[in-house]
């Protein structure tokens, strides 16, 4: 029954869906839109799941005291405090979202700033990588060497320097020989999805049903 | 004699130094490397500046704060140039960090502090024009002038909520959302970011669904830029045009190639292009942020290159070709 | 995973999206008014005001206006076609499409501006876009066009009523091609799930990147440190996130069968209740129910660059022997990668995100490209039908590739004869027809 009735659910209705994208009737438009509705409502149930989640591992965390437990107060302390000050406080004492109040401060100044960091860190990691990992151990390696030496040179003004010769190279190669190669990869990767659906509505894959697929 | 292994091992945080030298010190010395604008640029430019006040297009701050500093300065760019050709701009967000970020990009076109930045005048403010019969764009700067306003020095005009801009904001769902606009815009969003009616705004008056835009151009550091494409460009039309980040852009050369695209800004150099052609046609005083991260880049791929180089002659010289016990994945 | 497959269909279609004509005309504030861009100049307007007008120079009102129903759609839209004023060049700007519901033979009924097109643009439009303005299935409506001059008036035609009403459709003849691609493909994936049950030997090349599955479990357990499983960082509505947790519920298995500590951050919601359900099954399976860690399988957040430290932070203090990253990754594949090798573990990374495969690569010593991640469940499991669907994958890209080739062929020879030898050339036309529908952008 556990495993019977939500493979039943996704058979009938990966079945409905598929009939329902060839039909433009207003009844095939109004399954759509029934179940469009129905899928916010599902992931927000969900993120109450996931939040339980991460307090008890930190409520774990503290409890057991171990390693850097402290850490987990850093955690918990924000999720719970700053929905308060956005949704319960008065704005005189820094509640809402508006401008200013601790959920702006909190928005503006700690996260924009943390996540753009996060991002820039990736130019430190590919310098490393490139000077680790990058060699020109074969000849197809080589070849991947070269091209890609000559696409960076590409994607900058000093590119332009060696002249227009370079930055047309490096464009052609965009064009052509990578978009044939990914070209041939998203075919693979369509027809394996357009696989996986099917092994998924008619109960092959069962994956997707956690404990209960097995 | 030079130990190569040792070489090999470096401590990282040495290459780290590096590139964190050559980020910072173009910001002091400018090398004002000339960037040639590419085709894909251009044609997104050409389609913004053939269109007027009796268009209206949407931009799409669709990134998240890690990928702003290469696409905000896309947004400003794109903004900036519709603003000046007196286009209708509806902003929208994917997520809420991304409405807090177009909020930040309109905020920096509309500072009058600084020459070249147009004149804000809120919803609110206008309501007596508004109720006066004032709608359109002409008759309302008219009357707001006669009224005693006048641009402050270095200001290149007024940009009236509602009429030329209207900041939408972040809904949940986003891919629904792009397919109900596609019937209605004010069904998805009865209100602007800021709780005005959005069924009252002149611009969406004269633009009641997707059908009646004339680009939407999104700005992306995800797949959400597809949410335009498969909802917008497949099911009514919509002509969409693609800021991502640089790499991402080799994902979407088929669409430009397929003509589902209209065109593409790839990383900070696709924004550089936009500022440098912005400031041909005479739209800007200035070329932008992006424009001036141009050297940053140039520098940094010079070194990395460098250190591809340096990594294989260490790693011919040293002989670790020969031996099997490096990794082996493929 | 449905909303997959019809984004995937949708994909597929959208070559026909773009070549549907939208209607377009210049916007109501081309129509001559007190102030030119007032919008509101489209809201309803009383045509009996503008009938009060007299024309000082004779000019002829629209002709004949000719209703039609809109081909595959809901029964919401009507195609209006009408005859010019064969006085148009005598100052006709605009015309105005009027409309009106039924039952109004008093005369009190409003007629609504649904459409303003230029004079000399086309002539037919699509009634039913304006949402303001929506045609409901069924009804019958009357139409009027009115041509409007450079002085602001109205020439009004002859009221119509509309010689079809809208109706919705059973099939969307469009996608015709589509459908028979479906049945092509799911055709063949059936047919090679009965041929896999049939016991027939079906031979799957090896992939270096599954093998080693079992061998970097092994290491780890050796080492006696954890292992990482990173099922990416999209929703379970994507497919990559599918085949990732069924890798787990394998990979859960063999460590409990080994004793090993077990890692998996989760930021998607719905994933982490599915991968902790499948981690717990696993252990019960392998006769383990008490090994199983309840704090093995966690969210972390659902926001990328958070997650992403989250999970460094991890790497960096607990050291795991290996870390598998299987999945829809985007720009945080290297961030995690990089740290992971930096950490020393041994590393396989599989996704179908074809921007981030160089990162991978560079850094973990396996990688599963593409729809090898697909594959894996049927590696791995070696059901019959598993099996038989990669089978089936095989013989639907085999097609595509001829056609492909054949494609090729016929442009080398349209090249090379500059378009003289005519069935190539047509040849060469129907198969881009075909190739339409196999387009996966």
């Amino acid at each position: 029954m556990k495993r019977t009735v939500p493979m039943m659910i996704a058979m009938i209705g990966g079945i409905i869906m598929m009939i329902q994208y060839f039909i433009p009737h207003q009844v095939s438009q109004d399954v759509f839109n029934y179940y469009t509705e129905w899928a916010p409502l599902v992931g927000s149930f969900a993120l109450v799941l996931g939040v339980g989640s991460l307090t008890r591992v930190h409520i774990h965390k503290i409890r057991a005291k171990a390693p850097n437990w402290p850490y987990s107060y850093a955690v918990l302390i924000p999720l719970y405090l700053i929905p308060v000050f956005a949704f319960f406080l008065p704005a005189s004492i820094g509640g809402g979202t508006g401008k200013p109040s601790v959920f702006d401060f909190m928005y503006s100044r700690v996260q924009i700033p943390i996540q753009a960091t996060m991002f820039s860190m990736l130019a430190f990691y590919i310098a490393s990588a490139a000077f680790r990992a990058f060699r020109a151990k074969s000849a197809l390696a080589t070849i991947l060497l070269v091209t890609a030496i000559i696409v960076m040179l590409a994607q900058v003004p000093i590119g332009d320097l060696f002249g227009r010769w370079l930055p047309d190279t490096g464009l052609w190669i965009l064009r052509f020989p990578n978009l044939a190669a990914k070209r041939a990869i998203e075919l693979g990767v369509g027809f394996g999805m357009l696989a996986t659906c099917l092994k998924i509505i008619f109960g092959v894959e069962r994956g997707w049903l956690g404990g209960a697929g097995e | 004699m030079i130990n190569w292994e040792k070489f090999l091992n470096i401590d990282r945080r040495w290459l780290y130094l590096l590139i964190a030298v050559v980020v910072i010190v173009p910001f002091f010395i400018r090398m004002g490397l000339p960037v040639v604008p590419s085709d894909e640029v251009r044609s997104i430019y050409n389609l913004v500046d053939s269109l007027g006040p009796d268009n209206a297009i949407f931009i799409g701050w669709d990134f998240d704060p890690g990928t702003e500093a290469e696409n905000q300065p896309m947004g400003v760019a794109v903004l900036r140039h519709a603003l000046d050709r007196h286009v209708p701009v509806f902003i929208t967000a994917v997520s809420p960090l991304g409405q807090g970020l177009a909020e930040q990009g309109a905020a920096s076109v509309f500072d009058t502090r600084i020459p070249g930045n147009f004149v804000y005048v809120p919803w609110a403010e206008w309501e007596p024009f508004r109720a006066a019969g004032y709608v359109g764009r002409d008759s309302l700067e008219s009357a707001w002038k006669a009224a005693g306003n006048s641009l402050p020095e270095g200001a290149r005009g007024w940009v009236f909520e509602g009429v030329d801009f209207a900041l939408l904001g972040y809904l949940p769902y986003f891919g629904l959302v792009v397919l109900g606009m596609g019937t209605s815009i004010a069904t998805q969003y009865p209100t602007d970011a800021y709780g005005n009616n959005l069924r009252e705004m002149p611009m969406l008056r004269a633009h009641k669904n997707l059908r009646e835009i004339d680009l939407a151009v999104t700005l992306a550091g995800s797949t959400a830029c597809m949410y335009w494409v498969v909802y917008g460009t497949s099911r009514v039309g919509l002509p969409v045009a693609f800021g991502v980040t640089a790499v991402m852009a080799t994902d979407y050369y088929p669409y430009i190639q397929s003509g589902q695209i209209v065109g593409m800004m790839g990383g900070l150099r696709g924004a550089a292009e936009y500022e440098v052609l912005e400031h041909e046609g005479g739209h800007t005083e200035t070329t932008g942020k992006a424009y001036r991260g141009m050297d940053v880049q140039s520098l940094a791929h010079i070194l990395i290159i460098l250190f591809v180089i340096l990594g294989n002659i260490a790693y011919f010289a040293g002989g670790f070709h020969k031996k099997t016990a490096l990794k082996s994945g493929r | 995973m449905l909303k997959h497959l019809e984004l995937l269909l949708l994909m597929v279609l959208l070559p026909f999206g773009i070549a549907q004509a939208q209607e377009v005309g210049p916007q109501d504030a081309t129509a001559p008014a007190v102030d030119s861009s007032n919008p509101s100049d489209s809201s309803a307007v009383s045509l009996d005001t503008a009938l009060e007008v007299v024309p000082p120079v004779e000019i002829a009102p629209p002709g004949a206006v000719t209703v039609s129903d809109f081909p595959n759609d809901a029964g919401d839209h009507l195609l209006v076609s009408f005859e010019p004023s064969p006085d148009e060049a005598l100052g006709i700007l605009v015309y105005r499409i009027y409309r009106r519901t039924p039952g109004a033979t008093d005369g009190t009924e409003e007629w609504a501006v649904v459409k303003t097109v230029a004079a000399g643009d086309h002539t037919e439009i699509v009634d039913g876009y304006d949402p303001d303005y929506l045609v409901t299935q069924g009804t019958q409506y009357e139409y009027r066009v009115a041509a409007v001059t450079a002085d602001c008036r109205e020439i009004p035609g002859e009221v119509t009523v509309a010689q079809v009403v809208g109706r919705g459709e059973w099939f969307h003849t469009e996608k015709l091609k589509v459908l028979i691609g479906c049945i092509i493909f799911i055709s063949l994936i059936f047919y090679y799930f009965k041929r896999a049950q049939m016991c027939h030997e079906l031979y799957l090349r090896p992939i270096p990147g599954i093998d080693a599955i079992d061998e970097a479990i092994g290491r780890a357990t050796e080492m006696g440190k954890p292992i990482l499983y990173v099922p990416g960082l999209s929703g379970i509505e994507d497919v990559a996130t599918i085949a990732s947790l069924t890798i787990l519920n394998r990979v859960a298995k063999k460590v409990a069968e080994y004793q090993t500590p077990l890692r998996v951050p989760n930021r998607d919601p719905i994933v982490y209740t599915v991968a902790e359900e499948s981690v717990k099954q696993a252990y019960m399976e392998a006769g383990r129910p008490d090994s199983y860690e309840a704090n093995s399988v966690f969210f972390v957040t659902d926001s990328q660059f958070a997650y992403v430290a989250a999970v460094n932070g991890l790497m960096t203090r607990e050291k795991p022997a290996t870390n598998f990253y299987l999945g829809m990754f985007w720009a945080e594949s290297l961030l995690l990668a990089e740290t992971g090798s930096l950490s020393g573990a041994i590393q396989i990374a599989g996704t179908d995100a074809i921007t981030q495969l160089p990162f991978f690569i560079t850094t973990c010593d396996y990688t599963l490209i593409g729809e090898e991640l697909y594959a894996a469940s049927a590696y791995l499991g070696r059901e019959p039908k598993q099996v038989g669907s990669v089978k089936g994958q095989d013989a639907c890209k085999g097609i595509v590739m001829t056609l492909v080739t054949v494609g090729i062929i016929l442009s080398l020879v349209d090249i090379f004869t500059g378009g003289a030898t005519d069935p190539s050339k047509s040849l060469l036309l129907k198969l881009q027809g075909l190739v339409d529908v196999t387009s996966l952008e």
